[in-house]
């Protein structure tokens, strides 16, 4: 039976639910009874309004293509309290990584910094090229200067098996 | 005895203090750390992305440390510890992730090994090294100080994987800095994320997460805040500034990494431990009596 959001018509979908629930391991978001404990501890709450059960519901609803072309999912701060202090093994935290996954596995809109950082991944094997810092005195200083040891990057066998990983 | 070391992203590309503390403070504990070779991102950016794909990322790093022969793998970053010990528990359990993550693994020809034990410099020196270890090496002590300090969360949580220190009641921060003779005070923040994560997405929500901690640290009138994270640590110092206009009020508080502190008891030389990065550390600002015991021979003081 598919359900229908009154306010939006928007039409559950049992097919990504299953996408969804096949990615998570050891957690069951079937099993949260919406005692919103997450949500009460939640750091994103405030200032973002994250609600961890709200989107655990929505999940077991099956209003997942909702979920994944929203903002909401990328506000969390993943300090996993939600994880921590579930009673259920429900674990919201989860469940929002999975969204995460699905929504770019779908194309739908994903800060651009995270697909940055899967390039220079690709390209040094690290997220970010090496800085240059400054101290408290304005003085440029880099790796050398601080007498640091230099950085040995992986060779592109690491490369391709990385390419492997994203593609599976 | 050896532990192998992974540095993760953060330390080695811009974080420079907390790789240059940790080189300098381990030796005095007779502790020589190897670098991993050709290690890789733990994939704790990735895991948005693509779950697997940063789980193998992880599970790489952790061959790569089976391979140096080492048990001990010390993992100073908080995301990059968590990643790697969520990755460790899941392929342990998991054969089919770990089938799968082994294949890509042979590639390189690395093999994952399930006796790797990960470390946080927190447990290291709490649980391996012991606290009255650490009161013994300690040459200068911070008697009459006051700091607080900040955990971090992903190295607290969730604790069904294995966690450094309790989920809700984090203690052994408190108990290594109360080991260099200094006090620590408890307070209500003490959990509050620094908001990292979200630096690059939501940037005021995570500057307003960091300035709302220092301010309610800073009115507590404590000497420094101490942390272990070079995420949390970035947000604290660097953004410092940035963060006290989004919570109104002028933020200044001195925020060093628990190895900084850690080597000035030892007595190691200011700039070893790479003091003058820390922006927010201002030696000026502190009170005498903590100006005494920070800047050992007033060089430091002179130049600014």
């Amino acid at each position: 039976m598919s359900l229908t959001d009154l306010m939006t018509m928007a039409k559950s979908n049992k097919m990504l639910q299953r996408q969804i629930l096949s990615q998570l391991w050891e957690v069951h978001p079937d099993e949260c009874f919406q005692c919103m404990r997450c949500t009460s501890g939640c750091t994103s709450l405030k200032l973002l309004e994250l609600k961890p059960h709200e989107i655990v519901l929505l999940t077991n609803s099956g209003f997942v293509e909702e979920l994944v072309s929203s903002d909401i999912i990328w506000t969390c701060a993943s300090c996993l309290k939600c994880r921590e202090r579930c009673p259920q093994k429900a674990s919201p935290y989860n469940t929002i990584m999975a969204l995460r996954n699905l929504a770019v596995e779908r194309e739908a809109k994903v800060p651009e910094v995270y697909m940055k950082v899967v390039a220079q991944i690709l390209e040094t094997g690290l997220m970010q090229q090496v800085k240059m810092v400054t101290s408290r005195e304005m003085q440029p200083l880099n790796r050398k200067k601080l007498g640091l040891p230099k950085i040995q990057c992986p060779d592109d066998k690491f490369k391709s098996s990385f390419m492997k990983a994203l593609g599976g | 005895m050896k532990v192998a070391i992974y540095w993760g992203c953060e330390i080695p590309t811009a974080q420079y203090a907390y790789e240059m503390s940790i080189r300098q403070v381990f030796p005095h504990f007779d502790i020589r750390l190897v670098d991993l070779k050709g290690a890789s991102c733990c994939g704790g950016p990735v895991r948005s992305i693509n779950t697997s794909a940063a789980m193998y990322l992880s599970a790489r790093n952790l061959a790569l440390s089976s391979q140096t022969g080492i048990e001990d793998l010390l993992v100073p970053c908080n995301e990059c510890h968590f990643m790697l010990s969520e990755t460790k528990y899941r392929i342990d359990n998991d054969e089919k992730m770990r089938e799968k993550i082994e294949k890509l693994l042979a590639e390189e020809r690395l093999t994952y090994s399930s006796e790797v034990k990960i470390w946080h410099v927190i447990d290291l020196f709490h649980d391996l090294v012991k606290v009255d270890a650490v009161k013994a090496k300690v040459k200068r002590r911070f008697e009459g100080l006051k700091f607080m300090v900040h955990p971090g969360c992903q190295i607290i949580r969730p604790s069904e994987i294995g966690r450094v220190d309790h989920a809700e009641r984090p203690i052994k921060l408190d108990a290594l800095v109360e080991a260099l003779g200094a006090e620590t005070l408890d307070y209500s923040e003490k959990l509050d994320c620094c908001g990292a994560a979200l630096l690059h997405s939501h940037k005021d929500a995570a500057l307003s997460l960091a300035g709302s901690k220092l301010k309610a640290v800073q009115s507590y009138g404590v000497d420094g805040f101490v942390d272990s994270c070079p995420y949390c640590h970035m947000m604290y110092d660097a953004k410092q500034e940035e963060a006290a206009t989004t919570v109104g009020g002028k933020l200044s508080l001195s925020v060093l990494y628990y190895t900084q502190l850690l080597g000035l008891a030892l007595g190691v030389d200011q700039e070893k431990l790479g003091l003058h990065l820390n922006q927010s550390f201002n030696p000026n600002k502190l009170d005498a009596r903590a100006k005494n015991i920070l800047i050992p021979r007033g060089n430091l003081d002179d130049r600014l």
